[in-house]
């Protein structure tokens, strides 16, 4: 029986998400970037340390796949009509 | 019998003006509120030029700046003025890219904004002075956001009031909905 060490862990299951908070607000954050959520990003950008704002702790910057970068603002981005976008993972 | 003679209109100050049968009127409208387009900004030739580090990107929201390089990287004293220069533009994307822009770099500038707000009074003065509603809505909530983006910023704009704020005097009497599309129009420069 191998033992294996789960560093590239794949999520069981994926739920919407029905109402907002903090935690739905830096995954709406994240797949706008085009990652799943904070785990995904670690993995590919290897990782790379999480730009969040000081105050509120959402994020601040993400490097796309393509090199670019995305800025994020202080204030809440994830409208009430965005959030049934939102795809929260399990593992 | 009397001749009903038709009357003469004139315009006030000259010899015909004294006469029985004319009538004065008013004077020619001066043009406050005539909007005056900008000349081709240097931000739009940049732009065209491809000298910007961003792309535009299309999401369910609308559209987003991706920037190619750290705006933390960027050199505040070449750029910003450019962005600024910008804010005249009424046309997408330049004007897209512009304001946003010019928010991003004010929230992440950080110290680096002061230092440079000589080199933005002008490109402020120029899009105030187009008249254009839309613009000057555009530049003053870029003016709320500035004096907010960092330390002794608005201290820093004092100098400059006389350069940005006799324009302002225009529309200050102007502050009903049917006018203006946003009805926010009260300024603070005081940080």
């Amino acid at each position: 029986m191998s033992c294996t060490t789960d560093k590239n862990p794949k999520p069981k299951s994926m739920s919407r998400a029905r109402e907002w908070t903090a935690e739905v607000e830096n995954l709406f954050r994240f797949q706008q970037a085009g990652y799943r959520d904070e785990l995904e990003y670690i993995q590919v950008k290897q990782g790379a340390l999480i730009d969040k704002w000081p105050d509120t702790g959402y994020v601040k910057k993400l490097q796309r796949r393509d090199n670019t970068f995305y800025y994020y603002s202080k204030r809440r981005e994830c409208q009430e009509c965005d959030i049934h976008k939102v795809k929260v993972y399990a593992y | 019998m009397l001749k009903n003679k038709p009357e003469l209109k004139t315009q006030g100050f000259t010899v015909k003006a004294t006469m029985k049968n004319s009538v004065v009127v008013g004077p020619p409208a001066a043009g406050a509120f005539r909007e005056r387009p900008s000349k081709p900004t240097i931000f739009r030739k940049f732009y065209e030029r491809g000298e910007f580090p961003m792309a535009l990107e299309h999401d369910t929201k609308g559209n987003r700046i991706a920037w190619k390089v750290e705006i933390e990287k960027l050199d505040y004293h070449h750029y910003l003025p450019l962005f600024f220069d910008g804010l005249c533009e009424t046309i997408h994307p330049y004007e897209f890219f512009a304001r946003q822009g010019v928010h991003d770099m004010l929230e992440h500038g950080g110290p680096k904004i002061q230092p440079v707000i000589p080199q933005l009074i002008i490109p402020i003065k120029n899009a105030l002075n187009t008249r254009n509603r839309q613009v000057i809505c555009t530049t003053l909530k870029v003016l709320q956001h500035l004096v907010m983006s960092g330390d002794m910023v608005g201290e820093a704009l004092v100098p400059y009031y006389r350069q940005i704020l006799p324009i302002l005097n225009i529309f200050k009497n102007m502050n009903s909905k049917s006018l203006f599309l946003q009805p926010q129009w009260t300024l603070s420069l005081e940080h």
